[in-house]
């Protein structure tokens, strides 16, 4: 660091030219005297703050187009990691500063105009979350980037501790756009208009030699083993494109030639389209403030017949009644409708897209799947893949009301009056059709699978600001808070439809099998803080806030938590501002965080069942609850230093930080002869450890011309202490897919604990007589999904009206299980399944038990129990398919660097446009996931998850991710 | 007075609000005070689907038995499974979790709610499924069973006296009740049958321990009233479905998928042995109206599916209709066990009775007609064979059990007959399994209970042999 400050001091002069600032597009990106957006909305001087914090502007956001703004966050961030599931439409997920809950929730909290919003994924209450056939989004994916003005990242309790029980894993807090810019007074208008295109640009390389079939043979008859193997759905059959002519599935019984078609994978997906329109019009006056805004995305995604349509239409207004009284409201109704969404990746095999692509005949031409969906390659376990995306449809519609009225006041000079009161419901309805007729689900079927959730808040605070001495500053505030949350689940389905293809709940064959959930719970808070500060140089923070929490048993439901931050300019205190230093600031400080429970923890009951001939039935609920709860508390300690060197050319924000989260309430999963699947214990102790990194160089800045480079670097340990008071419980389960992941004691959040390859004290797998590797009859911790570092560069270049952008950023060592991989090599479609299926690919010559000399032979890399090197042949497909129920060969290291984001804007110069009447007219182009630049896991991205639960580090048959090109185009007058 | 008030007012306030809190934080969506009945029809019917269904029966132990064989995804007929196969974990998950658990609500329920009747019938159901799980993991929780958050494990032996035992605190509650049963959908409340179900037990698990504690099986056998046993088909132990979705798990599972058949080994010996009960058994093939062909066992997916969806035949209409019977202890096995006792010299009566009275107990429960079934008896193969009752006993128990998987894989281990080999692509090294394996989960949360009945009992493999089975 020391010799990159010495040489850019030594650089930097060279290529200065400065001049005053003009006319363009270029602004001070790290003003270090700059304010920001605190807890409850509060603005506050950037030097006061005792913890780190880091902001987004409108620019960062709005030209990208992402369709879920938590993908938009993506590589920006120091210590803020994102996963966008898989595929285009899907869910992301959001962590600040590592997971710092065991079993809850660890995504922040969002806020939207200081009304807590919700980002859940919403499941049945009978699912976990991993078998779900949809990745539905996750709702913050409604906001849209055009609304929005800032964002501000609170990361973690010392910054957020007054947001009370939620903000132990960091807020966001978004600030929509509000009446005119700098409260210009008079009517102003925006149009925007994007379209972006997107095209798959994860796909694993197969193999296009060998196609469907078992032991070299295929001939189609029916599809499901009236043929030669025509009921296998793997390609260890014969040779392709060697003029063999063997029936197929489009061939009506006649002999046509066995060929490769080698995009017969790619072929299927299809060219995404996302188009983005909005037009907002806003007005200011002397009591007046509005902004009226409608945008309307409509995109198309890249498996066929897949598309969401999202209208979102806003309204802000502000009148101030009298000079010392203002009021609100703002409304935002936001629809999303989405006809179809694509199959996601587990199992089902009624849905899943990637599913029959992995278990696949090689040679199979799609676009002979294509003319006529009721044919198919395969009928043992498969419906024509274009026959399950145009027939089998998930329909989401989504209605939702993010809307609050406001009222601040002005009672004395420095004492504010402020009130609050907001709402963020939505209706969430899914509608999940299967074609009578599918393979597996003959009679096809229909579901209902409907949500209603409601957040509301009222909030008053009492906020007084003064000097009482020209030294000596004081701002405070108390205020009470009521939150009320609910949601009900209301799921049925018709298993059998009776009349074939009629989509209708009373159209069932069968008794309709159905599910209700409601919860609902009530928080009242209390709280305050005071800020005192001496000569705008120290500056001290103090918060605390009660909590009264419904889910608490009573003696345990008021907890009280506290927090202190302190803040000192030293460049200022020690009169250091001169060339080479411009700002340099100590900070650091403690917070605590209480969190409640979820609903209903306290009473273990028993669920009702269908009664059986008119007999009732109750069963246990496999939970155990725990009637003595106590609150989980988060102890966190955060230090940290800004400098700012060579008139800010350089800038650097260090954060340390380390949280203890104990007394967690984990409902833990416990061996079933505990008598209970699940139960709720109210120990666990988790530890974060960990630094964050912000480097900003302005390497170029004349009048015409500057160069941003800003980094960010964050490195988080986390480590499982107790789970239980006893140390009886060794695991907690997070989930299983394939793999166990697991939070284990002494070990990193999120473990992957499976079955691994026998080995000797040598570390030399052990094989069995006929040569298969054997598996450990002892499950092992086989890595963890956490990385160990993660970071982004983004580099701004931008010279007069042209600004480019470029973002890379990376992630490394965790670890990811592919459940993708397992097929893959099982089935014989991978292009690694290649080596030693032939002579020319070194397979060797052996001969099998029928007497037959075969080309295909490899021996399994391993030693004998006595330690003696095997020697025995497998043939190719038994030997790729010999770890099939080992869960370490499908371990992947998930360390990726991706060229995420490149961004060219053009703004029209202001004199061109004045005379237009015209304020401003720019034009973009955006590219998103534009490369790897180093991945080892070829097949898949690294980063593919199946939703935004903690269940991270798994995947199977997940769709590819996506790369996008947009292009954008907004308009002032 | 004001400055009094204003506190006072607050207090009152926040009292009402604690209250508030309390009332919001009250489950709706389910009781936490079940009643005895709806808590017995619950596990009678899991209980059922448990036994009867795919992962414990035609997706495992039918599968290990050879009755049943898989046509396509033919990996459970291989033996590819994993500890967390839900073949292998299902068992365990609802066994302790749903049933002994549901069980030990209504054992703990003060008299007023359950009294010796629903206790005796708690008390031998508990039974039935510890005997379930032992017989197939071989050591298990048991004493800590549901009251420890990492329950020890007993070992075998142990867990078998302690359900005779059990039995014994069941036959006294039985015989001591008088309170009228509802939610029996077995016995319709008939407390006498319950009493004969639990003798009958103790009688079943007398002979599972009666290679390694002969002494205890005798005076087990001995003290048991012969006359208080299950006395005829009528007093079967089982469980009958109604319509769909509650219907029979093997009718449902052919609803929407085709994916067994009768297993060739089954069909081969029946058809050798002129075996009446083939037709009830087995479906001629589509393709083949006047054959049947079983599908062989642990061929690759291709070969499985190579024998052809319409050249096999499918398990028969009696066991696919939605209203079949999931059967759990019959008269023919009674029979069978009492020519076993007897055989061993445990009780002084003539084996061969007892065998030819458990064919007939089998043929009838199936509807064959008498005339079919004394012309069955009177073949030399179907003969008793006095030099050796496992063979013969374990090759008509075999048969008789037909669709009873997790018991006729027990008795096959036990009495090692019929001699079966895996299908020429099953992975166990030329072994059928002798046991499931521990959930793995019981790894990760029950390590150090589940290393020490590791240590005690061999390796976590399904090769690994149990306490009660001498023969392998």
């Amino acid at each position: 660091m020391r010799t990159l400050t010495v040489f850019l001091t030594f650089l930097i002069p060279l290529l200065d030219v400065y001049s005053q600032e003009q006319d363009t597009i270029i602004n001070r990106d790290y003003e270090l005297d700059e304010v920001v957006v605190t807890a409850l909305g509060i603005s506050r001087q950037k030097r006061s703050l005792g913890y780190a914090t880091q902001e987004l502007n409108a620019k960062h956001l709005t030209a990208n187009k992402e369709t879920n703004l938590v993908n938009a966050l993506a590589g920006k961030l120091a210590g803020v990691r994102t996963t966008n599931s898989q595929g285009d439409m899907g869910s992301a997920r959001i962590v600040i500063r590592g997971e710092t809950s065991i079993a809850g929730n660890n995504q922040p909290l969002f806020i939207l105009d200081g009304i807590p919003v919700d980002n859940s994924q919403l499941f049945p209450t009978s699912s976990t979350g991993g078998n779900q056939s949809r990745d539905f989004r996750n709702a913050i994916a409604d906001i849209h980037p055009d609304d929005i003005a800032s964002i501000s990242v609170l990361k973690g309790p010392n910054a957020a501790a007054l947001y009370g029980s939620r903000a132990a894993h960091g807020v966001i807090i978004i600030t929509t756009k509000k009446g005119r810019p700098n409260g210009l007074p008079g009517l102003g208008v925006t149009v925007n208009a994007g379209t972006t295109f997107s095209t798959i640009a994860t796909l694993a390389k197969f193999q296009d030699v060998f196609g469907q079939g078992e032991n070299g043979e295929f001939s189609y008859v029916d599809g499901k083993g009236g043929g030669i193997n025509d009921g296998v759905d793997e390609s260890w059959g014969p040779r392709l494109d060697k003029g063999l002519l063997i029936p197929q599935f489009h061939s009506n019984g006649i002999p046509v030639p066995f060929t490769a078609h080698p995009d017969n994978v790619k072929d299927f997906f299809e060219t995404g389209i996302t188009q983005d329109y909005g037009v907002a019009i806003t007005g200011s006056d002397v009591r007046h403030d509005f902004r009226l805004a409608f945008n309307r995305q409509d995109q198309k995604g890249t498996v066929p017949n897949t598309q969401i349509k999202k209208n979102n239409l806003s309204l802000a207004a502000d009148y101030k009644l009298t000079d010392r009284i203002n009021v609100g409201a703002s409304v935002n109704y936001i629809v999303t409708d989405a006809p179809n969404l694509p199959g996601g990746s587990y199992g089902q095999r009624a849905a899943g897209v990637m599913l029959q692509f992995l278990w696949f005949g090689r040679q199979v031409d799609i676009n002979e799947l294509k003319k006529d969906y009721s044919r198919n390659w395969n009928h043992s376990y498969y419906s024509n893949p274009y026959w399950r995306a145009f027939y089998n449809t998930t329909e989401q519609n989504r209605d939702r009301v993010i809307a609050d009225v406001h009222l601040s006041a002005t009672l004395a000079k420095g004492l504010d009056f402020r009130f609050r009161s907001g709402t963020d419901f939505y209706h969430d309805i899914r509608k999940y059709k299967i074609k009578t007729g599918t393979s597996g689900v003959p009679d096809g079927s229909y579901t209902e699978d409907a949500y209603t959730v409601k957040e509301s808040n009222s909030e008053a605070i009492l906020h007084y600001k003064s000097s009482f001495a020209e030294a000596l500053g004081f701002d405070g505030l108390a205020g009470f808070n009521v939150r009320n949350n609910s949601y009900a689940n209301n799921y049925q389905k018709a298993s059998k439809l009776a009349a074939p293809d009629l989509f209708t709940l009373s159209n069932s064959k069968d008794p309709l099998e159905s599910s209700n959930y409601f919860k609902q719970l009530r928080v009242y808070s209390a709280f305050a803080s005071a800020q005192f500060s001496l000569h705008d140089i120290l500056f001290l923070n103090l918060t605390g806030r009660n909590d009264w929490s419904s889910t608490l048993p009573a003696s345990k439901r008021a907890y009280f938590y506290p927090s202190t931050t302190a803040s000192l300019v030293l460049s200022q205190w020690l009169d250091l501002t001169g060339a080479a230093i411009t700002f340099l600031k100590l900070r650091g400080g403690y917070a605590q965080v209480g969190n409640d429970a979820d609903p209903y923890q306290l009473a273990t009951v028993y669920n009702s069942q269908t009664a059986f001939l008119g007999n009732p039935i109750q069963t246990s609920s496999k939970k155990k609850k725990n009637p003595l709860i106590r609150p989980e508390k988060t102890h966190s300690s955060e230090i940290g230093v800004d400098i700012a060197f060579l008139d800010n050319r350089i800038s650097l924000d260090l954060a340390a930080y380390s949280s203890n989260s104990i007394d967690q309430i984990l409902d833990v999963q416990t061996s079933s002869a505990s008598g209970y699947e699940y139960q709720l214990i109210n120990a666990g102790r988790i530890r974060n450890k960990g630094l964050e990194l912000q480097l900003a160089l302005v390497p170029l800045r004349t009048s015409s011309c500057k160069w941003i480079l800003d980094f960010n670097f964050a490195a988080n340990r986390s480590k499982v202490i107790e789970l239980d008071k006893e140390g009886l419980l060794t695991n907690y389960v997070i989930g299983t897919l394939g793999t166990q992941v697991v939070a284990a004691v002494g070990q990193r959040y999120g473990s992957l604990f499976g079955t691994a390859y026998k080995r000797n004290d040598k570390g030399q797998i052990i094989v069995d007589d006929n040569g298969r590797p054997k598996v450990d009859p002892n499950n092992k911790i086989l890595g963890h999904y956490t990385p160990d570092w993660s970071g982004g560069v983004s580099n701004t270049f931008a010279y007069k009206n042209i600004e480019l952008s470029v973002l890379i950023d990376a992630a490394f060592g965790g670890s990811l299980y592919s459940g993708s991989a397992q097929t893959g090599y099982y089935a014989g479609v991978y292009a690694e399944t290649l080596p030693g299926r032939a002579a020319e690919f070194g397979g060797l010559t052996w001969t099998d038990d029928n007497g037959v000399t075969r080309d295909d032979g490899v021996i399994f890399d391993g030693v004998t129990e006595d330690g003696q090197r095997n020697t025995k042949i497998l043939s190719a497909e038994n030997y790729y398919k010999a770890s099939y129920s080992i869960h370490e060969a499908y371990i992947f290291d998930a360390s990726f660097v991706k060229l995420r984001e490149i961004k060219l804007q053009y703004s029209f110069p202001k004199k061109v446009l004045r005379p237009l009447h015209v304020e401003g007219l720019s034009l973009s182009f955006v590219a998103r996931n534009v490369a790897f630049l180093y991945r080892k896991t070829t097949h898949i991205d690294p980063e593919s998850a199946f939703n935004t639960t903690n269940l991270q580090g798994v995947e199977t048959l997940s769709l590819p991710t996506t790369r996008s090109f947009g292009f954008n185009l907004s308009l002032n007058f | 007075m004001k400055h009094i008030l204003l506190p006072l007012f607050l207090l009152l306030a926040l009292s009402a609000c604690d209250k508030q809190l309390s009332d919001i934080n009250v489950n709706p969506n389910a009781t936490e005070n079940p009643q005895p009945h709806f808590l017995l029809t619950g596990v009678l019917k899991q209980g059922a689907d448990l036994y009867w269904g795919l992962n414990s029966s035609f997706g495992s132990s039918l599968l290990f038995v050879q009755h049943w064989a898989k046509i396509q995804y033919a990996e459970a007929d291989r033996f590819e499974f994993s500890n967390s196969s839900s073949e292998i974990t299902t068992l365990w998950n609802t066994a302790y979790a749903s049933l002994i658990t549901d069980l030990n609500t209504i054992l703990a329920f003060p008299v007023e709610i359950a009294g010796n009747g629903y206790k005796g019938i708690a008390r031998t159901l508990r039974v039935w499924v510890f005997l379930l799980l032992t017989d197939t993991y071989g050591d298990i929780p048991y004493r800590e069973a549901g009251r420890s958050l990492v329950p020890a494990y007993d070992p075998q032996r142990d867990v078998y006296l302690g359900l005779l035992e059990e039995l014994s605190q069941a036959v006294e509650l039985l015989a001591d009740a008088q309170e009228t049963i509802s939610g029996d959908v077995v016995y319709n409340g008939d407390l006498h049958r319950w009493l004969r179900l639990s003798y009958s037990l103790k009688l079943r698990i007398a002979l599972r321990i009666a290679d390694r504690e002969e002494e205890i099986a005798r005076q087990t056998v001995a003290a048991l009233p012969l006359d208080e046993l299950i006395a005829s088909n009528l007093d079967n132990f089982a469980f009958i479905y109604t319509n769909s979705p509650q219907h029979n798990p093997q009718a449902a599972a052919f609803d929407t998928r085709d994916d067994y058949r009768i297993s060739a080994t089954l069909v081969n010996t029946l058809t050798e042995l002129n075996d009446p009960r083939l037709t009830v058994y087995a479906q001629h093939p589509d393709d083949l109206p006047n054959d049947y062909v079983g599908a062989r066992n642990g061929l690759s997916n291709g070969e499985a599916a190579a024998q052809g969806f319409s050249r096999t035949s499918r398990p028969g209409l009696f066991f696919l209709a939605p209203n079949a019977p999931a059967v759990f202890y019959t008269y023919s096995e009674l029979l069978f066990n009492l020519a076993e006792a007897a055989a061993r010299g445990f009780i002084d009566r003539h084996p061969d009775d007892f065998y030819r009275q458990a064919i007939e107990a089998s043929l009838a429960q199936f509807g064959i007609s008498q005339e079919a079934t004394q012309a069955y008896l009177q073949q030399e193969a179907v003969l008793y064979d006095p030099t050796d009752f496992r063979r013969a006993i374990g090759l008509q128990k075999w048969i008789a059990f037909f669709g009873q998987g997790l018991d006729a894989f027990a008795e096959w281990r036990r009495l090692d007959y019929p001699r079966l080999s895996p299908g020429p692509a099953a992975v166990l090294n030329g072994k059928i399994p002798l046991r499931f394996f521990y959930p793995g989960a019981e790894q990760s949360l029950n390590f150090r209970a589940w290393k020490n009945a590791v240590d005690h009992q061999g390796d976590d493999l399904l090769s690994t042999p149990l306490w009660f089975d001498t023969s392998h």
